[in-house]
């Protein structure tokens, strides 16, 4: 698969892979620097994710924390600086969601919210990878292309699909196998 | 379970990027995935197949203590005393669970920890020893194999217990912070980045955890072995 040229709101690919390999060689202003560059974009991220300004500001300092200490870790082999940065800074906000009881209420419809990426109207870039993703959920059933959002836009766990959806769990797994079967397909030819 | 087979490995990148593993088996791959390159390689490329959909979510200029909380739990130079009280006490909790969690998700990949065997002849460059209450070594840091690399390893083969295992943990200034599980076999080293060593003079430590490693944060078994850091850098 080729590698994402950019991703809107972090700075240059190279640039942030550069931030990081200096920032495991402990280089303090490089961590600064990275932070400067992606703190807006993750916190963004982290925000959508749990829906609260409290929570979402411990995630990206839990985040950066980790960063710090594993930057030795991240090889630019295998994927960008970038998709380092969100993964540590996703699964950092599920963590927090599934220590607690409650989901955060109000948040947008996937449908809707993938509606405006296609209008435009949240800022975004309207770039080739976007669309491309944007094809390939349109060809998924209505269904499994709603569990593959609510998984990664607001992480969702399956039981949560399942009753967000209204249907059993079984099924959601097997949406959520076959669509991103099909994601991959579509998208990698 | 079998995580040769291809068309599982496929699955599971996926729901671990899509976040819908259940914790257990999130770990589990977690763990997977430092030991196996090809898999973290898989991982990445679902985390860049789904990254457009990170423009869902419009930039925010997160408060300016964010980042002096970061500053003061990193490169220290920040005062630390001006951050400590921003917090509500009931985070203050959270956050020894999430240094953990989150920690765990950075060790990732990809990004990744190898592991392998030592070997060859070169004489090793000591990094620090560590020896138990009564001053028996029980495991070796060396400089390498890489430039930047330090290898940890059994001198003597541990106690192999699956209910158990050995978690390293670097303790600079009284604070202790995780670097990850070692193996019990002897001559089975665990690399690590150099940069993630505390300074010399400091102190790196073995203790006793859960199979999955201490879920907290912090050393939560008896600590069994440990050693002052001789030097960071060969």
């Amino acid at each position: 698969m080729k590698r994402l040229e950019n991703r809107s709101g972090f700075g240059s690919p190279v640039q942030l892979e550069q931030l990081v390999r200096r920032t495991s060689r402990g280089d303090a202003s490089a961590f600064a620097n990275l932070y400067r560059q992606s703190a807006p974009k993750l916190f963004g991220i982290a925000l959508r994710i749990v829906g609260n300004r409290d929570e979402a500001e411990e995630i990206l300092q839990e985040s950066f924390v980790a960063v710090w200490q594993r930057a030795g870790d991240y090889d630019a082999e295998r994927g960008s600086a970038a998709g380092w940065l969100v993964t540590i800074v996703r699964h950092c906000a599920i963590d927090h969601l599934r220590r607690r009881a409650r989901r955060p209420e109000g948040h947008r419809a996937p449908d809707e919210l993938l509606a405006s990426l296609a209008s435009g109207d949240q800022g975004g870039d309207r770039s080739a990878e976007l669309d491309a993703l944007r094809r390939c959920l349109g060809e998924l059933d209505e269904q499994p292309r709603r569990a593959v959002l609510l998984a990664y836009l607001y992480g969702f766990t399956r039981e949560e699909i399942a009753a967000a959806l209204a249907t059993p769990i079984g099924t959601v797994k097997s949406w959520l196998r076959r669509g991103t079967e099909r994601l991959k397909r579509c998208l990698d030819t | 379970m079998r995580y040769d087979n291809r068309e599982l490995r496929e699955r599971l990148a996926a729901e671990y990027i899509l976040g819908t593993l259940p914790n257990r088996s999130r770990r589990r791959f977690e763990r997977l995935i430092a030991e196996d390159p090809a898999l973290a390689t898989v991982v990445a490329h679902w985390a860049d197949r789904l990254a457009p959909l990170d423009t869902a979510a419009p930039p925010e200029e997160p408060p300016a203590r964010v980042w002096r909380a970061v500053e003061a739990r990193t490169t220290l130079r920040a005062a630390p005393a001006a951050v400590a009280h921003r917090w509500p006490a009931s985070l203050a909790f959270w956050r020894g669970l999430a240094v953990a969690a989150c920690s765990a998700a950075a060790a990732l990949i990809v990004y990744i920890t190898v592991s392998h065997p030592l070997g060859g002849p070169p004489a090793p460059t000591v990094v620090a020893v560590l020896a138990d209450q009564s001053g028996d070594p029980d495991w070796i840091a060396i400089a390498g194999p890489q430039h930047g690399e330090v290898s940890v390893s059994a001198v003597r083969a541990q106690a192999e217990d699956p209910r158990h295992s050995f978690e390293l943990w670097a303790i600079a200034g009284g604070a202790p912070r995780p670097l990850g599980l070692l193996r019990p076999q002897s001559g089975s080293a665990v690399v690590i980045s150099a940069a993630r060593l505390p300074p010399p003079g400091e102190v790196l430590a073995v203790s006793l955890e859960p199979p999955d490693g201490s879920p907290t944060g912090l050393p939560t078994g008896p600590v069994l072995s440990q050693g002052k850091v001789l030097l960071t850098s060969p």
